[in-house]
Parts: structure tokens; sequence; C-alpha cells
């Protein structure tokens, strides 16, 4: 669990007057891992043919994304230091035809995926290698173009493709009686099952998704938890879209170190 | 001239396309798929009926335009405009990436299929989509040198094709996207027309000369980008505009034609469109024109009503 990360998700937030804590938190662990030791990217060259695609479909999930996107070289401190100020390039979603290294610009839910298809069958039309991951949340699940998509995805056989599921519980606060593992299974997609705040779970799920032999697609659903490092912020409550004040600010910086 | 349907014609388009562009796919909603098998056999790999999922299917073209293809995305005209709206403006425009639509069951041609399969509000809708390109090719050729010129370019391109075709035929040269065409010269009343009421323009024209009057009639197959030129040219001339055209009042092609002629003082101006309500008759294409006024009869009574020479 990386809270450098974390730390930095609180100041964009505190600079910019803006963002989605718990929701970036959720998913900072996953993004870090995926970046660090699967995908194949080029920061210089954002648009290299042969790069792997990550798209983030929850798009309100961005600030975890951002502070990857900086390690890894896509973008500068200062590009950091100007989200959500006039003169910057990060919003509070995702927008590709400003920031390099976002693929899709993402916000309202469900588009993603479809996407995410459309770029997997266009690859295995070209014959290319390069996979594409794409990181649905639980309640973006609610979304019919998620299972249209899931559903063509399996009929196309697209091996190529994978997607991470964030499974904090949003879907939960509203349909309790969901099973997310039956259905990306019932679609005919392999499914694993994976921890989403340590390591070692996220390797071992994601080693495994690139495991496998068939040509199907992989659906990787991680248990996470949302708001994860700072229990005064963990779960669905009032922190979905708040900004700390002074006090909650040193009170999460506390937690993080 | 060919009498070819134009839904034929983008059928024999694609496969005469696909054939020398590898980038070209067709991803369609389970409609046309029997007219498109020689494209499938054709380009295989590269024809898709992904079935009934519209929104799914345009965020998938959009996807495969990303990493280069040509996408042309096919089915009837309200699943894609209106029930895929969003993913035309997020996944297309609002992300400044490249495709093309192809709708069929334009306006009310399945007339008798009732409202869910009506669209007579799609250039209103696509006309608030900054970059859009919108087509509406009258006849088959149009279509087939409409859709060469624009298929590769930045642009997300909407083309709806009218079920009949407006019956004339042009120079190959006079069919520019953009480009409106002037097909009769006159002196005081314009009629801008597009899709097949071109037809119905030109057979007011013996009625309206025995009345004393000399029609201009511009046509237009590009909505947008829409011909400012020719139109405020021939309104200058005339001050007067009949606006015959099969979209609903608000938001039509009228509409544009008024905000141009804002500027002019004493222009007068008749709006031959369908109602802002939704047409829940039955009968055939040509019983819904007729109800709505889309008529020869009904424009030469409209200019006797309302202009005077």
């Amino acid at each position: 669990m990386n809270n450098d990360l974390r730390k930095k998700i609180v100041d964009m937030v505190m600079t910019g007057r803006d963002g989605h804590i718990p929701s970036a938190f959720s998913i900072v662990d996953i993004i870090e891992i995926l970046y660090d030791s699967y995908l194949k990217y080029d920061s210089e060259r954002p648009d290299w043919d042969e790069r792997d695609y990550f798209i983030l479909s929850k798009g309100h999930g961005c600030l975890a994304l951002y502070v990857v996107l900086e390690r890894c070289g896509f973008l500068t401190s200062r590009d950091i230091e100007l989200f959500c100020k006039p003169n910057g390039i990060l919003g509070e979603h995702p927008d590709c035809t400003k920031v390099p290294g976002v693929e899709a610009s993402t916000g309202s839910l469900g588009h993603g995926l479809p996407f995410a298809v459309g770029i997997a069958l266009g690859l295995k039309i070209k014959n290319m290698q390069n996979k594409v991951y794409i990181l649905v949340g639980d309640g973006e699940c609610h979304e019919g173009t998620i299972w249209e998509s899931a559903n063509v995805a399996s009929n196309q056989r697209l091996g190529n493709l994978c997607v991470l599921v964030d499974w904090n519980g949003s879907a939960a606060q509203l349909m309790p009686r969901d099973n997310l593992q039956a259905k990306w299974r019932a679609f005919g997609w392999n499914v694993i099952i994976a921890h989403g705040h340590s390591e070692k779970g996220l390797k071992r799920a994601l080693t495994s998704a690139n495991g496998f032999l068939n040509s199907l697609p992989t659906a990787i659903i991680f248990k996470t938890i949302k708001g994860k490092g700072v229990p005064m912020i963990e779960g669905h409550g009032v922190w979905h879209h708040r900004i700390p004040n002074d006090e909650e600010y040193k009170t999460i910086m506390e937690s993080l170190t | 001239m060919s009498k070819k349907p134009i839904r034929q014609q983008f059928a024999d388009t694609m496969l005469d396309i696909g054939r020398k562009d590898p980038d070209l796919v067709v991803l369609i909603g389970d409609i046309s798929h029997s007219i498109l098998q020689p494209f499938a056999q054709v380009c295989p790999g590269r024809y898709y009926n992904v079935g009934i999922c519209e929104a799914t299917i345009l965020s998938m073209a959009a996807g495969m335009s990303k990493i280069g293809f040509h996408p042309v995305v096919h089915t009837i005209a309200p699943f894609l405009i209106e029930r895929g709206f969003e993913q035309i403006k997020l996944d297309f425009c609002y992300q400044k990436i490249s495709g093309n639509i192809v709708t069929v069951g334009s306006v009310f041609d399945y007339s008798n299929l009732g409202c869910t399969h009506h669209c007579y509000g799609d250039f209103a809708l696509l006309k608030t989509l900054p970059g859009i390109q919108i087509v509406y090719p009258g006849n088959a050729e149009e279509f087939d040198i409409l859709f060469r010129q624009t298929y590769r370019n930045e642009y997300l391109t909407v083309f709806r094709l009218p079920g009949i075709s407006h019956g004339q035929e042009f120079c190959t040269y006079e069919i520019l996207l953009g480009k409106g065409i002037k097909i009769r010269e006159g002196s005081n009343l314009t009629i801008v027309a597009t899709g097949p009421h071109l037809k119905t323009a030109l057979d007011a024209v013996k009625d309206l000369v025995s009345m004393g009057w000399d029609p201009e009639i511009i046509y237009l197959h590009t909505i947008r980008p829409v011909d400012t030129e020719l139109l405020l040219e021939s309104l200058c001339k005339t001050k007067r505009v009949c606006v015959i055209e099969e979209h609903m009042r608000s938001g039509g092609l009228g509409d544009d034609v008024l905000r141009l002629a804002s500027g002019f003082g004493g222009l007068e101006f008749i709006s031959l469109s369908i109602p802002d309500e939704f047409i829940t008759t039955y009968g055939s294409y040509k019983d819904h024109c007729i109800r709505v006024g889309l008529t020869s009869e009904n424009l030469v009574n409209k200019v006797k009503e309302i202009f005077t020479i």
C-alpha cells in the first residue's frame, strides 16, 4: 500500500479544492502495480504503437492515475500542482486530448469498457500483441453497456483484454443482491478474485491473468476498500466528494505516516 | 441515371473501398446484414454484426478508430442517434475521434412502425456537437461521392440515408461536402430543399411560375457544415425563403436559415417541416408527407398564402 501516493492525492485535493479522495484510494494500489510491473509504455512516446493500453473507466478516480502518471514520467510536478486550475491540464475527470498517457476521456460511467473492447478487437484484427487493461468500478457495473461489452468481448474471444473491477462495495450500497463473480463468469470470462491493496495479492492476480492460455477475456475482481489507508474516510459516507478542512487534513496525513 | 437504392449503394461503396483500404471496418446492429455479405466475404475480419447493443457498438467503433481504423457504424437511425447520443458526444466528438455513422430508417421511412422507429430530431441533436459533419445524400451517387470524400478525415461524419431518392442527377464535380447546389436560378423566391424533397420543390416550380414567381432552388446535401455562402447570396437577392425538410421544426435546417437571415430587414420565411409533435398515425411514407404538409401542393399554397410579389 503506497502512502506516499495517497499523500500526494490529498495534497492535490487541497490545492485544487476538488476531487474524490476515497475513490482514488480504492484503486491507487492497483494502478501503481500495473504500471510498475505489467504495463508496457514509454512516457516519452505516449502514443507508441507497441504500448499496452490502460483505460480508467471510473474517471472520478483519476487522482490515482495522475499521481502514477507523474511517477512514470508522463506528467510533471507542475502539472500536478495545477490540478483543477484554469491553466492546468488535469481536471476531476481525465481528458485524453490534454493529458499524456490518458487513453480515454472518461467520467460518464459505462463508456470505458466498450471503448476498450473496440481497441482490443482492433489489435486482434491487426494481429498485434498489445494488451488492454481497463479499470471499472463495481457501481459502474450497474451500467448496461458493461454487460453488452462483456458479451461482445467473450464472443469475439478477446484474450488481450483484462478488466480490473474495483470491488469496494459501492454497488452493494444500492443493490445488495449482486454476485459479480458469477456474472462475469456467466458472460464467458476468466475470473480471478484478489486482494486489491496488497502487493502480493495484486501481483498474483495480474500474473495469473497474463498466464491464461485460453483466448477469453479476463476479469480480475479486486476486493478493495473505498478510502483505504485513512480510517476516518473509509467507507461510503460523506467523504466521497469532500475536501478536508485543515484539521481533517492533519488527521489524514497522520494516518498515512 | 442510376436507379440504385441508396442503401444498396452504401453496401456497394463499402465493398469497393474495403477492397482497397484495409483500415475500413463495418460494424452493424443486425440491419442490412444480407446486402453487406459481399463486403463481409471480401474483407474477412473487418465486418461485425455486433448485435442489438447500439451504444456499445458506437463506443467500440471509437476504440477501433483510436488505433487507426476507419469504422462505419450502421443501423436504424433512432437507435444510433437518440439512444447512442452520449456515445457519439463523448466517445467521438469530445475525444476528437473520427469515424462514420450511416443510418437507415430516416425520419418516418419506417412509417407504420410508429414513433419507436421514427427519427425526426436527429439534425437538432447532432448539430449541438462541435466538429461533427452531417450528410444527407439524396441519391446513390451523392452517398458514394460524399462518403469517399470524408470517411478518412478527422471528423465524425453522420450519413442519414433516406429511403427514396430525389431523382435528380448531378455532375460528379458538383458534389462536394459542405457545398450546396443551385438547381434553378431565380429572382424573387428562394426554396431551400434537402433529401427527397428536392423533388417536391421541383414539382412546385410550374405552378409557382404561373403565379408570377421565379423561384431559385438551393439543394443542400450537407447539413454540417452548411453552405452559408450560397444561402446568403440567394437570400440577399430574393428576400423570401421557403425551407422544405424532413425534420422537426425545432433545430432543423429552417433554424439555420433563420439565423443566417437574422441580419436581413424584412426577409420573409416559410418552414415546411414536421411539427414539433410525435407522428402517431399510420400509413405509408407518402401518407406521412401529406399529413405534415411536405408536398408540392402545400408548398405552392403556403407561398400563395404568406408571400406577396
